[in-house]
Parts: structure tokens; C-alpha cells; sequence
């Protein structure tokens, strides 16, 4: 526990000291202000709107995990790059531990923002349990986008790439809701489209039980794919 | 204790293995050194070792056990030296180096402002790391690897983009180490480093083992057991060191002039390497 602990606070210092790191901590509080400012006032002038009000929910979660996304694999390319990541293979601790330790805290943060966006904002009624739901489910975003970045690049300029490519792969599920109803699961490849459906069904006060189930399996499998292929990469 | 028996790596995509078949031991209480030109395998035979490399065949047996068998605990017996610096540079020498030591039990574990002041890195330990010169990022490798008191070390080119003062100091660091009973494996280019420190070197070149000894008898084995004798006029002649204090030429030679020198002729362990290997060692 300790070790996790001190891990995880490094990695604030690490974030606080880089400044192009510190300047995304900025993101939810910008989203925050957007959901609960800016869109009430628009839905109410522009009627059309109406059909797609979950979308502005969908986009608001979504880029509530991409903070933590960039900064996580940041820090692990960062650490990649200077070799640090090698010290941490010569260490009494254990690769899955390790991994543990770097997403606990980013994680957590995430489901937390998720948690404050979506009882907060009053674009639509949602039940807490769906909210519990979704903010957890959501989260998962965070270290599988890391972990599978850092699978994936040897350095930053790299890494600056397939993260562009990443945060446009996460939502490209968006589209399934301007295609034809049969068309929609075809999207359920990418795993984001669950938690999107998940929340569209929550903002209709269905039950999300299904979608949440998918994504819960889809994001977990994913997880544990690419945790693996990190811990073999990343330490050599 | 390190047993290494027909040590054969190959890394994953390349054609052929970089190390051939290695043998040697290294005992308690023991500086073992590879010396060897780049690119032979020094670094890729410690990464095995120290066991971030796996799909090694052969035997390797770290205090009577398999290397395969330990768990992590293995990691509690070992300190790495790293071939090049490698710190989190936004944090300071300190914050870098208790990280670390975080993942060790307490009790065996040193003072980490003593270690700083050992490498005279005192003054520079609550400065980010990316203000370090490489030298100084060195030292700071140097006492991460010790500060949880392991009783096997690893040590990748130790005195690397060191001057020679602090190159000095960390070699008395290192057989200080050795008198408290450590087991220590290091690797070098460096002819001085291997001569100065090392109980036994290990030549290696493209993979395999040339020859193994100690530096002392290396250098008799290949160089003149005789001194060579120069004046202040010119004059220059060679003796065996055989007798030498009674023998009446050396005696009578020596009256002729003034001596400018006297030196043994023995080889240096550069000239024995490249005797026994036809390498260049290539120099730091
Ligand atoms: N990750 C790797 N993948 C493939 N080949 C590698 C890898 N690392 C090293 N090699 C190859 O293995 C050989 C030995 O490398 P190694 O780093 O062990 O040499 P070295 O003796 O430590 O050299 P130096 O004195 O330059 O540090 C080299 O030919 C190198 O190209
Ligand atoms: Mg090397």
C-alpha cells in the first residue's frame, strides 16, 4: 500500500512540474463550465436540439477521460524515454502491482469528475444508480487508452500522434446516433460505443443494464490485453 | 554467489544470439569484471542476470537457486548500476532517489543524505536532476543501486562519463563494497577501471569468452618479466627482474649515467586484450 501511495503522489509531482502536463488539469473545469452554462441556454433556444440531448452528455463524460488519458500516457512515455521505466524492472515489485499504482489514483479522479458532471449538469434526469453506472464504466477509458498508447510508441513524438489518433478513435461511436436504427451496434466494436449507449438509454430512463454489462466486459478484456502487452514492453 | 553455465541469449527478431555459451562464477566477496569492446554483450549478459531479459538457455544459479525460481524477492537482494542515467528530471535528486527506495523493506536501508554526501552530491540533492551534469546523474545511479544494502551488484560501465577524480572515488566506493562481503559484477571498457577494482576479468568478445584470470597474471602471463633501464644520455637497455639485485651488467649500467627511468615491462591489460583478442577495446 505504501509503495502504491508514494507511486501515485509522484506521479502528481511529475504532473504539477510539467507544464504542459499542469495545463490540461484545466479541461473538466472548462467542460464543467460548457455543460452547465453554455448548453442549458442553447437547448432552450434551438428546439431541434431536442432528439440529441444525450449526445451532449456522451461528449461531456467522454472528455472528462481524456484528461487523465493524455496525462497518464505522457507520464509513462516520459518515463519510457528516459529510461526510468527500466528501475522499475529491477525493483521488488510486482509488474501488475505496478500497474495498479499508476491508474488507482487516475482513475478514481476520473469517476469522480464523472460523478460531479453528471448529478450537476440538468439537461437531463438521470438515476443515481446510472449515474454510479456510467461514471465507473466510463472511467475505464483512462487505462486502456494509457496502457494501449504505451503498448504501441517508442517516444513522444509518436506518442503525440496515436494520441490525436486516439481521441478521435474514442469517438467515433458518436455516429450511431445519426444512422439508421438497425445500423447502430455496428459501432460496438469500438468499446466507447457502450458507454454511449449506456447513457443514451439512462437519458431516457431506460434501464442500462445491458449496454453497462457490454462495456463492463469490453473495457475489463481490453484492460487485461493490454496491461499484459505493456508490462512485457515497457520495463526493457 | 553467481553460477552462470553455457549462457546462451538471443534477443527476439535478431538472426543469431548475442551471447554463445558463457561460463563463469563470481563469488562472495568478489569483483568479477567483463571486459569487452561494444557491442560484444556485456550489458545484455547483466540484463539476464538481473533477469529483465527472459528466454535465456543455460544454467544461471544465484546463491545455489535457479535465477527462475526466485520471485520477487530476488529484486531485494540485487542493486543495478545502469549503463546511463536515468531519473525522473523534473524531480530532485532525492525525491528520485527515495521513489525508490520506497520499494524496499526498512531496516537494511542507508541514510539517503549520507549517500549524497559520499558522492559529494550533497549540495546538488534538492535540485531537479535535470540540472545534473551526466556525471553527477552518474552518482546519483550509483547510490541508488546501493542504498538498500544488496548483497549482489550490478555494475554497467560504473565510471562512465566520470573525470577521473570522482572515477576514483567511486572504484574505492566499489571495493569498499567488496570488503563488506558484496558479490559484484562489473562490466567496462575501461583497461584502468577493470586493472583497479577487479579480484578477476573476464575477456568477451562478440558473445563468448576469451579468457578469464586476474588482472595480475594477465599481464605477467603476457608481458616481460624484466625491467628496462633509461639514462640521461641515451643509453637504454633492457634486464630480467630474475636476480636482478645481483646482477653485475644491470649494476654497472646503472653507474654509467644519470637514470632517467625505470620501468617494469609488463603488459597492461589493454595490450593483453588486444594480444589475446586481435579487438581493439575502444576507449571511453
Ligand atoms: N534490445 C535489443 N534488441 C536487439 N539487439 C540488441 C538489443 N540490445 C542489444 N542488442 C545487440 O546485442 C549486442 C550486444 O549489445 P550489448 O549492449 O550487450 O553490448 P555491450 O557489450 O554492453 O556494449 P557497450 O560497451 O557499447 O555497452 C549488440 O550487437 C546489440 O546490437
Ligand atoms: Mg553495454
Amino acid at each position: 500500500m505504501k509503495k502504491i501511495f508514494k507511486l501515485a503522489f509522484t506521479d502528481f509531482k511529475l504532473i504539477f512540474r510539467d507544464p504542459s502536463l499542469r495545463s490540461f488539469l484545466v479541461l473538466p473545469v472548462i467542460l464543467f463550465a460548457l455543460i452547465i452554462w453554455a448548453v442549458p441556454p442553447l437547448i432552450e433556444k434551438y428546439a431541434i436540439l431536442a432528439p440529441y440531448l444525450s449526445l451532449f452528455l456522451v461528449v461531456g463524460v467522454i472528455e472528462n477521460t481524456q484528461m487523465f488519458s493524455f496525462i497518464s500516457s505522457m507520464v509513462l512515455i516520459d518515463e519510457k524515454e528516459s529510461d526510468v521505466a527500466k528501475v522499475y524492472g529491477v525493483v521488488p515489485l510486482n509488474k501488475m502491482e505496478y500497474v495498479l499504482s499508476r491508474f488507482l489514483i487516475p482513475y478514481l479522479f476520473t469517476v469522480v469528475l464523472n460523478l460531479v458532471l453528471l448529478f450537476v449538469q440538468n439537461i437531463c434526469d438521470l438515476s443515481v444508480g446510472a449515474i454510479m453506472l456510467i461514471s465507473f464504466l466510463a472511467a475505464l477509458v483512462v487505462p486502456v487508452y494509457a496502457l494501449a498508447i504505451n503498448s504501441m510508441v517508442q517516444n513522444r513524438m509518436q506518442g503525440m500522434v496515436y494520441i490525436k489518433a486516439f481521441n478521435m478513435l474514442v469517438l467515433i461511436p458518436v455516429a450511431a446516433f445519426f444512422v439508421p436504427e438497425k445500423f447502430v451496434h455496428l459501432f460496438g466494436v469500438f468499446p466507447t460505443h457502450w458507454v454511449f449507449q449506456a447513457i443514451d438509454k439512462a437519458t431516457q430512463n431506460l434501464s442500462i443494464g445491458l449496454f453497462a454489462a457490454i462495456g463492463f466486459v469490453f473495457f475489463l478484456s481490453l484492460l487485461w490485453f493490454v496491461s499484459r502487452t505493456f508490462v512485457q514492453k515497457h520495463f526493457v | 554467489m553467481i553460477q552462470v553455465e553455457n549462457l546462451v541469449f538471443q534477443y527476439p527478431g535478431n538472426d543469431g544470439p548475442t551471447l554463445k555459451g558463457l561460463d563463469f562464477s563470481i563469488a562472495k566477496g568478489e569483483i568479477f569484471g567483463f571486459l569487452g569492446p561494444s557491442g560484444a554483450g556485456k550489458s545484455t549478459a547483466q540484463k539476464v542476470l538481473y533477469k529483465i531479459l527472459e528466454g535465456y538457455k543455460g544454467q544461471v544459479n544465484i546463491d545455489g537457486k535457479n535465477l527462475s525460481e526466485w520471485n520477487n524477492s530476488y529484486f531485494e537482494r540485487i542493486g543495478v548500476g545502469f549503463e546511463l542515467p536515468n531519473h525522473y528530471l523534473k524531480l530532485t535528486g532525492k525525491e528520485n532517489l527515495e521513489l525508490f527506495a520506497a520499494f524496499y523493506p526498512n531496516g537494511k536501508k542507508h541514510n539517503s543524505t549520507e549517500l549524497f554526501e559520499m558522492v559529494d552530491l550533497a549540495d546538488a540533492m534538492d535540485k531537479p536532476v535535470e540540472t545534473y551534469s551526466k556525471g553527477m546523474k552518474m552518482r546519483l545511479n550509483f547510490i541508488r543501486a546501493i542504498q538498500h544494502d544488496p548483497d549482489i551488484l550490478f555494475f554497467d560501465e560504473p565510471t562512465s562519463g566520470l573525470d577521473p577524480v570522482n572515477a576514483h572515488k567511486i572504484k574505492q566506493h566499489i571495493l569498499d563494497l567488496k570488503n563488506h562481503g558484496k558479490t559484484i559484477f562489473v562490466t567496462t571498457h575501461s583497461m584502468e577501471t577493470a586493472d583497479g577494482i577487479c579480484d578477476r576479468v573476464s575477456f568477451i568478445v562478440d558473445g563468448k569468452l576469451v579468457l578469464t584470470d586476474t588482472p595480475r597474471n594477465l599481464k605477467s602471463r603476457y608481458g616481460k618479466e624484466a625491467v628496462k633501464v633509461d639514462l640521461k644520455n641515451g643509453q637504454s637497455e633492457e634486464f630480467p627482474l630474475k636476480d636482478l639485485g645481483v646482477n653485475p651488467q644491470f649494476l654497472e649500467f646503472l653507474k654509467q649515467d644519470e637514470v632517467k627511468r625505470i620501468h617494469t615491462l609488463e603488459a597492461t591489460l589493454e595490450e593483453v586484450f588486444i594480444r589475446v583478442t586481435g579487438k581493439s577495446l575502444g576507449d571511453e
